[in-house]
């Protein structure tokens, strides 16, 4: 034990100015660390680099990173009885515009926007009022409740799909932004997340306000609800991410009308099976769908970092 | 003043819909990057034909799985089609759960059918208990895909090309030798077991009858010992789709055996060599003697009474799979239309012109059930036999006459007994 401390003593020691110094250990946690920043970075790079080929260079593994930028035919538009002159096209625009057309990801996106701000608001709602429940009142059955939200933690969604499927079904709320938003509204794991901030949130913070006159309401949306903002960013992150990216339950319950379609479902119109796919545009649609993503964890990372370390998720 | 030009706006808006009456039939099919510009050329022509129909096309599906899938789940929520667009090989399940109609009343109706070009063995495919249930749509058959430039190597040229899978062996030490590290790709892990489905074919035989899983007969040992002898003989790696289909259009692959559906996107993507195909390699001289299709189908799963949208359903799902309607299936697709008609009379000429997609139309006669294992369990007889077969293509199983026992004990336990 004393051997351990004292060791940690050591490399906490002030060193004089700025000396550099080889170390092994560094050297290799840096080594492990780019490694595995390149296994993650790989699958960026591939999409990046599909999405401005031609689809010989991309089927031929040739070109490089940018691909020649050589016009090619598109058949499609010849096989729709146009002349072979009209049909050549730059590889980035074919690429970029068949997303854009052939999926019509503008209005795809717009939906994405939609239902991950609907989610996400509701979710609030929903989580910050039960959260300061937990956390701050004392009523009878409270750890039981508790129990059951860790409880809830653990089902997978895709074990109960199908019956939630049906219900909705029932209910004749298929094929709606209605059946994107309503089984993701209540989140156990965003009450869960909460109520770990406000245990740390001091009583005489909010025995204070009670003293004021304030109603319990009032307090969770006046006294309790700002001083949560960087727990809701991390949770608001979480949540938009894992709905935005969402394949799975959309395309359950979307199979009626194409308009109502969230960003991941652009994907399956390039698809093709066993009788190739159509990797150029495939991969520009995915460019499309992560750039706000990426552009928004820049702009909130310290948040989004502060947030994890605020909320208990450490 | 202002309500009154917004009543009048509505009602101008409102009018021609009220005049005409249209009839709106919902439609669903599979794989929206093969089949959207067929249906961007069908259906000008259709509403040409019929003015008063309009067809409404849903959220296509992404793979004839997800498309069973999809039917399967919309029947329980009541939210069908009317007409909807299934593998070959996964209509037999709606059939049995009574989601697909059967197609007899309408055709009892129709004066031509036969003229049509409706044949027996295209009709065969969508039948089920003696009733039509489907029409094929676009069918593919199994061919062999020629890298004339590599194949030269070994001194091949169109005129010697393998015809049986012993010749295709011997091409694959001949290519070896001639400095081809990759010489061939089987298309063993195409969905459905098709290609293992293809060996029993060649032999004339069904993979399954009624209940009865036919792989422990002779045909089934036949069926396992040349896909090892081709796989050992070959020196054959294990691709994935993607990356066999990138292979051979980068021309590392000098033979490749694969559906003629993917013509369209090998043409599209190759290199600079010359493609040539020709007939699926048989175990005799003689050739396979039939193979089985694959493709879609379209089915009616309307839920509706109304006899006038019934009928609408009806004439859409027989102009697609008629005249100008099947021929711009093998116009815009690698896939051919199974319809007589199209194939011989309007479609003469393309096939003149795309020798490549010309094979399939010549192996036509071969045409065969693309079989489903029947069932709840269908689908997991279909992962056990392909697990089976992979583990072929890596060395895992080496005697085939254990794996034939062990492969059929297991599948003929996933599928119903009796009968």
């Amino acid at each position: 034990m004393s051997d351990l401390t004292r060791s940690t003593d050591r490399s906490y020691a002030p060193t004089d100015g700025l000396v550099l110094r080889f170390s092994t250990r560094e050297a290799m946690k840096h080594a492990v660390l780019i490694l595995g920043a390149m296994v993650v970075l790989l699958p960026f790079y591939v999409m990046v680099s599909y999405s401005l080929k031609a689809p010989a260079e991309i089927m031929q593994q040739t070109g490089g990173f940018l691909g020649s930028q050589e016009p090619f035919r598109d058949d499609f538009c010849i096989k729709l009885g146009n002349a072979v002159e009209d049909c050549m096209v730059n590889p980035i625009v074919y690429n970029y515009t068949t997303a854009f057309e052939k999926a019509p990801l503008v209005r795809y996106l717009l939906n994405g926007v939609i239902v991950t701000v609907s989610i996400f608001l509701i979710q609030v709602i929903v989580a910050l009022p039960c959260a300061y429940a937990l956390a701050k009142l004392k009523f009878w059955g409270r750890e039981a409740v508790f129990g059951l939200v860790l409880f809830c933690l653990l089902i997978p969604v895709h074990a109960i799909a199908l019956p939630l499927y049906i219900m909705l079904a029932k209910l004749g709320l298929t094929n709606s932004y209605a059946a994107l938003i309503i089984p993701w509204t209540i989140s156990v794991f965003g009450i869960f997340l909460m109520r770990q901030f406000f245990m740390t949130v001091p009583d005489d913070l909010i025995d204070a306000a009670r003293m004021d006159g304030m109603s319990e309401y009032s307090i969770v949306w006046n006294v309790m609800l700002p001083t949560a903002i960087p727990a809701l960013m991390a949770f608001g992150i979480f949540s938009v991410v894992a709905h935005w990216n969402d394949y799975f339950w959309p395309r359950i319950v979307i199979t009626g009308n194409r308009d109502l379609f969230t960003p991941p479902l652009g994907l399956r119109e390039f698809k093709g099976d066993a009788d190739g796919d159509n990797f150029g545009p495939m991969m520009a649609t995915a460019c499309i769908i992560v750039t706000p993503l990426i552009v928004a964890f820049l702009l909130a990372q310290r948040r989004f970092i502060e947030g994890i370390t605020l909320s208990g998720m450490k | 003043m202002k309500k009154l030009t917004t009543a009048m706006a509505l009602a101008l808006l409102a009018g021609p819909a009220l005049a005409e009456d249209k009839i709106v039939i919902e439609f669903a099919y599979p794989y929206s990057h093969l089949f959207d510009v067929t249906y961007e050329k069908i259906l000008p022509k259709f509403y040409e034909a019929h003015p008063n129909i309009e067809v409404k096309m849903r959220a296509t599906y992404e793979s004839y799985e997800d498309g069973t899938n999809t039917i399967l789940r919309e029947a329980v929520a009541g939210t069908l089609p009317d007409v909807t667009m299934q593998g070959l090989n996964r209509q037999a399940i709606l059939v049995e759960k009574g989601i697909a109609k059967s197609l007899e009343p309408f055709i009892a109706e129709e004066a031509d059918f036969a003229k049509d070009g409706y044949h027996k063995a295209m009709l065969d495919l969508g039948t089920f208990d003696g009733d039509v249930h489907g029409l094929p749509f676009s069918i593919s058959l199994p061919v062999g895909y020629y890298n004339m430039e590599t194949m030269a190597k070994a001194g091949y040229t169109t005129e010697n090309l393998p015809t049986t899978w012993e010749d295709v062996i011997q091409a694959c030490v001949e290519l070896k030798e001639a400095g081809v590290d990759n010489p061939v790709f089987w298309g063993w892990n195409i969905t459905g077991n098709w290609f293992l489905q293809a060996l029993m074919w060649s032999q004339d035989k069904p993979t399954v009858m009624g209940t009865d899983f036919t792989l422990d007969e002779p045909e089934g040992l036949t069926a396992l010992n040349t896909m090892h002898d081709i796989f050992r003989g070959c020196d054959m790696q294990n691709l994935e789709w993607k990356a066999a289909l990138a292979s051979f259009a980068a021309g590392d692959v000098g033979m490749m055996f694969w559906s003629t559906s993917a013509v369209g996107a090998v043409e599209r993507s190759m290199g600079d060599f010359t493609l040539v195909t020709n007939e699926f390699p048989g175990l005799t001289n003689n050739g396979p003697m039939g193979l089985p299709a694959g493709g879609n189908s379209a089915m009616l799963v309307s839920t509706s009474e109304d006899p006038a949208e019934l009928d609408a359903a009806w004439k859409w799902l027989k102009f697609i799979t008629s005249g100008e309607g099947a021929a711009d299936v093998a116009r815009t697709t690698g896939y051919m239309p199974p319809n007589q008609a199209a194939n011989e009379i309007i479609l003469a000429d393309f096939y003149a012109e795309n020798p490549t997609k010309a094979t399939a139309v010549r192996q036509l006669p071969l045409l065969r059930e693309w079989q489903a294992y029947p069932g709840d369990n269908g689908l997991a007889a279909t992962q056990v036999i392909y697990d089976a077969l992979e583990g072929i293509v890596t060395g895992e199983f080496d005697d085939m006459e254990e794996l034939q026992q062990e492969l059929s004990e297991e599948v003929q336990d996933l599928l119903p007994t009796g009968s």
